[in-house]
């Protein structure tokens, strides 16, 4: 079964200062004259979701993700095209925008859940459970706005957590709160996952998207670049990413600024093995770089960060002796790792270049670095080994208990 | 211009057998609630203009008739919290008003009440007038009020500003004990006419409820609306009878003067409570076709733009 289907779908905002000019209502342009001031979000986009999938959507700032949301959850409206949406659709998008500063926490629980399109029945019947889910404990009787930050994302939460979605909508939703209250957010969606439920999650994320979702969509200016496999999907948008315009976009700011060397890329290949980068397997990183003026005692460092945001490893030319000594132009510093040790998945690759051990040009979580599975590897980290099986012991091994 | 969103359940058919391949016709969730395989069907279309949006539009605002009653309920909560006097400002406003014109129109001028003490006479106008105004002066500035509401989440926006009608109309209850309490004192008779003031005052919400949706609409592309609200419903006072009568107006231009339907309900609901007459059912006829007129025109109105106002607010 179809959950949700988009069917040449576009969407168009005016973008001008005011929003639409009050000038248009009393004659100048009202001629149907192609107006500046527009700007299309979506461009005859369709795609399908099916029941008990969790599709990805992933694409640049202003690739029209949002726009997708807002349409679904039904705050804005297409300018073409039909959407079907088959069950309740529960968007989990800034989950405590609904709430009263003046109001106490029950009765904001009232309020947001009404708004959400739940029953008062339905919400006194859940009311202790969504009290405990949020921790607030005796607080639910103070008005909100003497609550933390913390307990008012959590109320909010706890509310939508305890909706009955038939499709849920998630927007960087896991971005929000510390991590004890991420862990029970992720605890809730894959136990609607598990329970059948259709999901369409929106994210920057490459990560999270590869890890939660069946299905992936590549999203840019407003149109599907691709549609496919999570792990297909993402290689294309990193390309993109690498491939173009905002590498560029940021060197035109730069020459501005007058840094006097930046990063312009960054590319990971395998030698020696075609279905690409594995555990196990040599790597080849490649850091291409620009310099404006002669850098002394420079070094180069290419982070490779775990999922979780812990710096996992780096690439470096640091060395005891000093840096290097840059020359203006551009050049490629070529990191040859003859075996990469690490278990598959998705990392996120910071760059930067330092000076006298100073940064001058850093560019954070720039890029993904896909480790896809080669040589058997449990844990972190994969040991290099080699093994047999032989008679007699040089040193007898202490026994096992 | 309006969203469309068209609740159908689906077709019995579909569903049983989607039923049979995927799921067992009922089962628990993790919240222990059992879920039933008939699943709404909601289809999202280009804004069109069309009458068909009033249908489907009600039949969304039933779904979230819940959502209606606890945003009126809060809407009064949240008026009188931190404050000292509380509820007692439903009754305080009017009171105030009356003692001043009261002042005005005994000892600086005056105007023919019909023999009835002038406090009870205005105070009884002031209490419908005032339930007016204030409705269509909150109602404005709701949606523009809290633009994250509009933004970030969906509801029948119209639940808004009427949510606005419903808690002056609270007020308007309050401050009708204190009008039976001026009766008493004046000594002014009650008769049975005043069950007339129900249907006067329901035709009243409908019109102010017509009255608010317009220009809260309109509010969210042109704010110029709220800044010329105050003055508006200031001269509008005046043209209907609170502080005078309606036979201080001139006969041959009483026709055009009650084709406000406020100045016609005012009227009636004074010549009910406090006269202890029957209303002119003519001048209520009228009062409750306009009504019946602009409401739906208004709604409609009101959900053309409704599926832009995320985008323009």
């Amino acid at each position: 079964m179809i959950d949700l289907k988009f069917n040449r779908v576009s969407k168009k905002y005016n973008i001008r200062a005011n929003g639409d000019s009050p000038k248009r209502w009393y004659g100048r342009g009202f001629a149907g004259r192609k107006r500046p001031g527009q700007m299309w979000a979506l461009r005859n986009v369709s795609f399908e979701v099916n029941e008990g999938e969790a599709l990805g959507i992933v694409g640049h700032n202003g690739a029209g993700k949002t726009t997708i949301l807002k349409i679904l959850s039904g705050i804005t409206t297409p300018t073409a095209g039909d959407i079907t949406i088959r069950g309740r659709l529960v968007a989990l998008v800034e989950v405590s925008s609904g709430f009263h500063p003046e109001l106490t926490g029950i009765e904001n629980v009232y309020l947001h859940g009404a708004m959400l399109g739940m029953r008062r029945s339905e919400i006194r019947r859940k009311l202790d459970s969504i009290i405990e889910f949020s921790g607030v404990g005796r607080y639910i009787e103070v008005p909100v706005k003497r609550y933390s930050s913390g307990m008012f994302v959590r109320l909010g939460f706890a509310i939508a957590a305890h909706l009955d979605p038939d499709i849920l909508l998630l927007d960087e939703v896991l971005a929000v709160g510390d991590a004890a209250f991420q862990a029970k957010c992720l605890e809730r969606i894959s136990e609607l996952r598990k329970d059948g439920r259709t999901m369409v999650f929106i994210s920057h994320d490459l990560a999270a998207v590869y890890r939660l979702c069946d299905r992936a969509l590549l999203l840019s200016h407003g149109c599907i670049l691709s549609d496919g496999h999570p792990r297909q999907v993402i290689d294309e948008y990193q390309q993109m990413t690498f491939a173009g315009q905002d590498m560029s976009a940021d060197e035109n700011k730069d020459n501005d600024t007058g840094t006097p060397a930046k990063c312009t890329g960054i590319s990971f290949s395998a030698p020696e093995s075609p279905e690409g980068i594995r555990t196990g397997y040599p790597l080849v990183a490649r850091l291409s770089y620009k310099a404006l003026k002669s850098i002394p005692d420079a070094v180069f460092r290419v982070s490779i960060y775990w999922p979780s945001g812990y710096l996992c490893a780096q690439l470096t030319t640091e060395s005891m002796s000093g840096g290097l000594q840059l020359e203006p132009g551009t050049g490629i510093v070529e990191f040859q790792c003859p075996m990469l040790p690490v278990v598959p998945g998705l990392y996120r690759v910071d760059l930067a270049i330092e000076s006298k051990g100073l940064e001058i040009d850093v560019r954070q979580r720039c890029a993904t670095l896909r480790v896809d599975p080669g040589k058997i590897a449990y844990g972190d980290f994969y040991i290099e080994n080699t093994w047999k099986i032989t008679e007699t012991l040089p040193q007898p091994c202490t026994p096992v208990h | 211009m309006t969203t469309t969103p068209e609740t159908v359940v689906a077709s019995q058919m579909t569903v049983r057998s989607a039923g049979a391949v995927a799921h067992p016709t009922t089962w628990e969730t993790s919240t222990g609630m059992a879920r039933t395989p008939a699943r709404p069907v909601k289809v999202i279309h280009p804004p069109a203009f069309s009458i068909g949006t009033i249908s489907t539009g009600l039949r969304t605002l039933v779904q979230y008739s819940d959502l209606l009653y606890t945003l009126s309920l809060f809407r009064l909560n949240v008026r009188y919290k931190q404050s000292a006097l509380g509820w007692t400002w439903a009754a305080l406003q009017p009171l105030a008003l009356m003692g001043i014109y009261t002042i005005i129109f005994t000892r600086v001028t005056t105007v023919a009440t019909g023999g009835v003490p002038y406090p009870v006479f205005v105070f009884s106008a002031l209490l419908p007038w005032i339930f007016f105004s204030s409705t269509i002066s909150s109602a404005v500035n709701g949606l523009v009020l809290y633009p994250n509401l509009l933004t970030k989440m969906y509801f029948p926006r119209e639940i808004i500003p009427l949510s606005y009608m419903v808690a002056s109309l609270a007020d308007f209850c309050i401050a009708s004990t204190i009008l039976g309490g001026l009766m008493v004192y004046y000594k002014v008779p009650l008769t049975w006419h005043v069950l007339y003031a129900i249907p006067i005052v329901v035709i009243l919400a409908a019109f102010a409820a017509a009255i608010a949706l317009f220009f809260s609409a309109l509010q969210v592309r042109f704010r110029d609306v709220g800044l010329a609200m105050p003055f508006l419903l200031q001269m509008w006072m005046f043209t209907v009878p609170v502080v005078y009568s309606l036979q201080s107006v001139p006969e041959r231009f009483r026709g055009l003067y009650l084709l406000d339907p406020v100045a016609g309900l005012i009227e009636g609901f004074r010549l009910v409570v406090i006269h202890g007459r029957a209303p002119d059912f003519q001048t209520l006829a009228l009062c409750g076709a306009v009504t019946i007129v602009s409401l739906p025109l208004a709604y409609a109105f009101f959900k053309s733009l409704e599926a832009t106002m995320a985008d323009l607010i």
